[in-house]
């Protein structure tokens, strides 16, 4: 389950672009999921673990992946830390929610992301609530965060 | 510093073209729409000038404030146009609130965390997007797009609810809107579990 803890949190990893530079594994990147991942938020294709073809800078490596999948390869792949999901646009919602369908994971939000119509489970850590739907979770999220 | 500046920064692969009309700038929005992109040319530019292989137009000098020494780097910036990307948890401090409304700069800031210190209007959060216009170049062609209220509502509205922060002036303001049309209009504070 997606297990959220909303607000300032000093053990969280802030800036998940700088800690991805430094800890990622090539292995990670030609994983299917990541490829998935990698194709729907930043529309950019998997060649091998150290090249990827992005339809606007041409070849990069993932260094230069967006900030968001960058965070949601990190979520994905170190369980142990906390990462600032904040980093995340909405267009990455849905894989969080996919990630917290295959194992228990928490993550830190500072701001209220969109989690689309459909409805989902999701626990906030700061109150112990399940959330359903964001109709549940905007009064809640909403009193953590602006 | 006052007025609005056109920035158009461009290299062999990416445009950007927008207007920056106040102090404080917003830029939010989905990932992977060139925020960092932007921000590394603004850099680039900065540290290179034109041997950068990036063309920058702008009145004033664009630059960008990162890393532990942001309050001596703020400090000799005058008259510039401050890019700062996210990551950067110092937008957040009160210092930082202050320093910045007494530097005279205009700041652009990516962040998706509310700012509470720093007073900005909803009309100066933008996101980016790739432009229709210069369909067929080479390069993708990005411009600001704003993110609240960009679009009037000029119809006539029928909300279910209407629920304001308490009963003090946003509830007398709405109260006195919905007069004849009889919305129902809630202060927060009344509905049970909420606030």
């Amino acid at each position: 389950m997606l297990n959220i803890f909303y607000g300032d949190m000093p053990e969280a990893i802030y800036n998940p672009s700088v800690y991805f530079k430094n800890v990622y594994d090539e292995s990670w990147i030609v994983e299917p999921f990541t490829k998935e991942m990698i194709k729907d938020v930043d529309k950019s294709t998997v060649i091998g673990p150290r090249i990827i073809d992005s339809p606007v800078l041409g070849g990069i490596t993932p260094r230069e992946l967006s900030g968001g999948v960058k965070t949601l390869i990190l979520i994905d792949h170190v369980p142990d830390k906390v990462f600032n999901a904040s980093a995340c646009g909405d267009n990455c919602a849905k894989w969080l929610l996919k990630i917290g369908e295959k194992r228990d994971v928490t993550i830190n939000l500072r701001h209220i992301m969109d989690f689309g119509d459909e409805d989902f489970c999701i626990r906030v850590q700061n109150t112990g609530q399940l959330i359903h739907n964001m109709d549940e979770l905007l009064p809640v999220a909403g009193k953590l965060v602006r | 510093m006052k007025g609005s500046y056109r920035i158009v920064v461009k290299n062999a692969v990416v445009r950007y073209d927008f207007e920056i009309r106040r102090n404080i700038t917003i830029i939010k929005g989905d990932s992977a729409t060139g925020k960092t992109t932007l921000i590394e040319m603004i850099r680039e530019y900065y540290e290179n000038g034109k041997s950068s292989g990036i063309e920058l137009n702008c009145e004033k000098t664009c630059s960008v404030l990162s890393g532990r020494e942001w309050k001596v780097l703020l400090s000799v910036m005058k008259e510039q146009i401050v890019f700062i990307d996210e990551g950067n948890d110092f937008v957040l401090s009160d210092e930082f609130a202050r320093l910045a409304q007494e530097s005279g700069n205009y700041f652009v800031i990516a962040t998706r965390e509310g700012l509470v210190n720093l007073p900005y209007s909803v009309e100066e959060i933008y996101g980016i997007r790739e432009s229709g216009r210069y369909a067929g170049l080479k390069q993708t062609y990005n411009e600001l797009y704003h993110i609240y209220g960009e679009k009037l509502y000029t119809e006539t509205i029928k909300p279910e609810k209407v629920i304001v922060e308490d009963s003090n002036s946003g509830f007398q303001f709405y109260e006195k809107l919905s007069q004849n049309q009889r919305w129902p209009l809630y202060a927060v504070e009344e509905i049970p579990g909420c606030w």
